[in-house]
């Protein structure tokens, strides 16, 4: 009965108003599916926090982008007494921390002064392992270096070669380590 | 009140926008979203999200939900991949005899049987071409090259050009008379001299097995479907996507199956022209009155009797109809083919559009344009003559045309001959007229372009630049900056307020399915790109359309331009706008207008033609005038009309969007150019069509929709 008179209620309502009403129906039926969606995909803290070392990425990497931008292009050094740039101790840091790459002529020149992973280097087909450039913080120096592994005269061997990156390259695009002390 | 009572539809039009644009602003962009992270880039990054659905791993980058959906169909792409992969590696293993290396070889089943369809393909292709150009693969299917060399005279030559053109005139005449013979002559003289020849007929080849092929199947569904009706429901889903999916898009998948070269051009290519064919059939068979079906019975018709001899002649002129839309697609798609190797006209306009040689794209561009006009002139006669069953004819007058053809064989063979010795030492220019020793007008072509660019290039740059600065870039932006609340909200409303709740479900299915994928973004920017051109195509349209009606001749010379337009694949439309405009957004957007531009006007015209004429004469007997009439009666009446035009003009802006990424765009006909070059494409490739498709289904649905609504209430459906 009651069922029936709330029927008989709802066909009074003009059919623009039903319209109308179907309409806020439709719109709350979809934001609220999208509210229960987020509770379910949203990742909550944690995207946010992902959001934010995102962030603090994209941060950092325009803040390399323009320092390395900044930089003359050439070589760049650490010490005294060359014609190439001096880097200051701040930017030494700086730059040391924006350098991924360690060209293979840095590489050969590691080589020279180990003799077994200049073996093992030329055996692999120039090939490395994998390579790495550092900040010490306890020396304030930058260190950088790479591993070869391979068979050399039947003994499978791995050698890390590292040392005191003391000049980069600078590209214009990037910066590169130019030079590997390991002595 | 009053007023919101009177006019309830602009109350909640207002209101879904007030929502919608609510939404849009309280919204915020993520700082970390970029256009270019649009989901789609599947690279290795630590901040993306993954999950895992049908054992396939999905990452993604996640933003919040409110302002992009996450991918969850993103392992649809992956899976189709996986499935068509496993289908073409490991699926069912049998033993298969190897004619070459004679001895058994294990192969999948799906693989042995793409190759033999390959293979049948392949042999019908080369038969046909071997016909029009020459050459010896088919003679040399049945024996060996050892036979050909121990007889010689089985090396016979192609078809002189002559003799294909004396064809072709001849046909063009018994369809349609003195007027298309005439026209079929000077496109052959055309295409030979110009030294088009070769391709021409490597394109014709593709279409003469490509189309009674299609031809067949689809009448064969057409049939079958006309007689079952869940047959019919079965299809019809297929039917509405294929109908407005970009054929670009269905090229993909096909490469993985057949490979590439001409037999899968001609297998994807019967699987887009089949749609029309069987659509066109169903449409003739039940447009049969049933006083006809019940005469048929009566005389004693069997089932096969009546449909072959009774329902078929009858909707003879629709399903040859469906022949022409068949032809038509065929040809587009030959075209288009180039992309996956197949040989033709198509292929020489893409290499000359590679190189950025205008002159020579316009010559085969041209020449493409020619044949579909012929093709579709020809097809159309054929539709519409009318068979003489009572005439008394004579011998003669029964089979002219076939002894007029075997005259002409006869004196094309006897001038090849003497061609030999007219040009001995050079080309026999009376057999075939080679490629680069016809005429060629390609050099002026390329001076006219560098005239064009030393003369306009300031006004060209600064319209350029004022375009994508002022008006693309900020449109672009807009569309991007709209969160996926917002855009389902409006959408769906949309649907709810034009169809109610069924229609909204539709759409929202649609809508759904293309935010879920993994390129929305990439969805919204060509959504953005066909809607800057449908736009400018309906101002285009609808004013051209409207002051093209206001006189007879011109109405007429207007739907005969639009005939025309309409005959030439799309691809084409990129020359002329690459020779003016460059490798720009502007270029694509100029294509889209002008072809777009094709159905806006055509519908203007035709629905203001539909307009009965009682009511014009009772409206000049009320004492209106001429513009009061255009606005208070033909317009209103005409517009639904015009709004079916405004759905073509969407489907005509999305496919040459879509194709608009040859010259390089950044929505998804650019992902799908991608998966053409791509081995593990195919997923991706067919998902983005169907994304594609259902952008153009979420407009069909509202618009049509709409304009059934609208013509019941004008009481005109």
């Amino acid at each position: 009965m009651f069922q029936e008179n709330y029927l008989n209620k709802l066909k009074t309502i003009p059919e623009w108003l039903r319209q109308f009403g179907g309409l806020v129906i439709v719109t709350l039926i979809i934001i609220l599916s999208f509210v229960a969606l987020n509770n379910i995909f949203g990742e909550g803290d944690d995207l946010v926090k992902r959001m934010k070392i995102e962030e603090d990425r994209i941060a950092e990497e325009r803040k390399i982008n323009e320092l390395i931008s900044s930089l003359p292009s050439g070589i760049l050094v650490t010490f005294d007494g060359t014609d190439h740039h001096r880097l200051s101790d701040d930017v030494y840091e700086k730059v040391c921390k924006a350098t991924k790459l360690i060209p293979q002529r840095a590489i050969m020149g590691a080589n020279f002064l180990n003799f077994r992973a200049h073996e093992i280097y030329t055996i692999n087909g120039n090939k490395i392992d994998d390579t790495f450039v550092k900040w010490d913080k306890e020396k304030n120096k930058c260190f950088a270096g790479f591993t070869v592994s391979g068979n050399n005269v039947g003994v499978d061997e791995k050698i890390a070669v590292t040392g005191e990156a003391l000049s980069f390259l600078s590209t214009g695009i990037d910066t590169r380590v130019y030079y590997i002390k390991n002595f | 009140m009053e007023f919101l009572k009177k006019n309830p539809k602009i109350f909640q039009w207002l209101f879904l926008l007030i929502v919608f644009f609510s939404l849009c602003f309280a919204i915020e962009v993520p700082e970390t979203y970029k256009f270019i992270r649009g989901q789609a880039e599947f690279v290795k990054d630590p901040n993306q999200s993954t999950f895992v659905f049908a054992g396939k791993e999905v990452r993604y980058y996640a933003f919040d939900v409110f302002w992009r959906l996450p991918p969850l169909l993103g392992w649809l792409p992956i899976w189709i991949n996986d499935s068509l992969v496993f289908l073409m590696n490991d699926w069912m293993p049998m033993e298969f005899w190897n004619e070459d290396t004679q001895e058994f070889k294990t192969r999948p089943l799906l693989v042995e049987i793409t190759r033999k369809i390959s293979f049948f393909m392949t042999f019908l292709i080369e038969l046909i071409r071997e016909i029009l150009i020459g050459g010896l693969n088919t003679v040399v299917t049945f024996t060996s090259w050892d036979w050909i060399s121990e007889n010689p005279w089985a090396e016979l030559p192609g078809l002189p050009w002559t003799i294909v053109t004396a064809g072709a005139v001849l046909l063009s005449y018994h369809l349609s008379g003195k007027g298309l013979a005439l026209f079929a002559g000077l496109v052959l003289v055309y295409i030979s001299t110009f030294g088009q020849w070769k391709p021409s007929m490597q394109t014709l080849s593709f279409i003469l097995v490509a189309a009674p092929l299609s031809f067949i199947f689809g009448l064969g569904l057409g049939i079958a479907a006309f007689k079952s009706k869940r047959l019919e429901k079965a299809l019809y889903p297929i039917l509405l996507v294929m109908q407005t999916m970009p054929q670009y898009a269905v090229l993909v998948p096909a490469m993985v199956l057949f490979g590439v070269g001409d037999h899968a051009a001609v297998i994807i290519t019967m699987v887009v022209a089949i749609p029309p064919m069987i659509l066109l059939t169903l449409l003739g068979l039940r447009a049969i009155p049933p006083e006809i079906i019940e005469s048929g019975k009566m005389s004693g018709c069997n089932n096969w009797q009546l449909m072959f001899k009774v329902l078929i002649p009858t909707a003879r002129r629709d399903i040859l109809i469906g022949v022409n839309q068949v032809i038509m697609v065929c040809f587009s798609m030959a075209v288009i083919s180039a992309f996956i190797a197949a040989k033709g006209l198509g292929y020489n306009l893409l290499l000359a559009l590679n190189r950025l040689d205008i002159g020579m794209a316009l010559e085969a561009g041209l020449c493409i344009s020619l044949i579909a006009i012929l093709l579709d002139k020809m097809s159309l006669a054929w539709a519409n003559k009318q068979t003489d069953y009572f005439g008394n004819l004579t011998y003669f007058e029964r089979n002219k045309n076939t002894i007029f053809f075997i005259g002409a064989f006869v004196i094309g063979i006897i001038l090849a001959y003497v061609g030999t010795f007219l040009f001995k030492g050079t080309f026999n220019y009376l057999f075939e007229i080679p490629h680069n020793k016809g005429i060629s007008t390609a050099d002026f072509w390329n001076k006219g372009v560098d005239w064009i660019f030393d003369t306009f290039f300031v006004y060209i740059k600064a319209f350029n630049t004022w375009l994508i600065q002022e008006v693309l870039q900020p449109m672009r932006a807009l569309y991007l900056r709209m969160p996926a609340v917002a855009t389902i909200v409006l959408v769906v409303g949309a649907g709810y307020l034009i169809g109610g709740i069924r229609s909204a479900l539709v759409v929202c299915g649609l809508t759904l399915f293309i935010a879920l994928s993994p390129w929305w973004d990439r969805a919204l920017v060509t959504t953005y790109m066909a809607t800057f051109g449908v736009i400018v195509s309906c101002l285009i349209g609808f004013t051209v359309g409207t002051l093209s009606f206001q006189s007879k001749g011109a109405a007429k010379f207007m739907l005969g331009v639009c005939d025309i337009f309409q005959t030439f694949p799309s691809f084409v439309y990129l020359i002329p706008v690459m020779m003016l405009f460059g490798i720009t957004d502007t270029s694509v957007l100029i294509a889209v207008i002008v072809y777009a531009t094709i159905p806006a006007t055509r519908y203007t015209i035709e629905g203001l033609r539909s307009v009965p004429i009682g009511l014009h004469e009772a409206a000049t007997m009320s004492g209106v005038n001429k513009f009061q009439r255009l606005t208070k009666i033909e317009f209103p009446l005409a517009f639904p009309h015009m709004m079916l035009g405004l759905n073509q003009t969407i489907v005509f802006a999305l496919f040459m969007v879509i194709i608009g990424a040859f010259i390089g765009t950044e929505d998804l006909g650019q992902y799908i150019l991608k998966a053409l070059s791509d081995k593990n494409g195919a997923g991706i490739g067919l998902t983005l069509g169907i994304c594609v498709a259902f952008i153009g289904l979420i407009f069909d649905n509202l618009i049509r929709t709409w304009v059934g609504k609208r013509k019941k209430h004008l009481g005109i459906a």
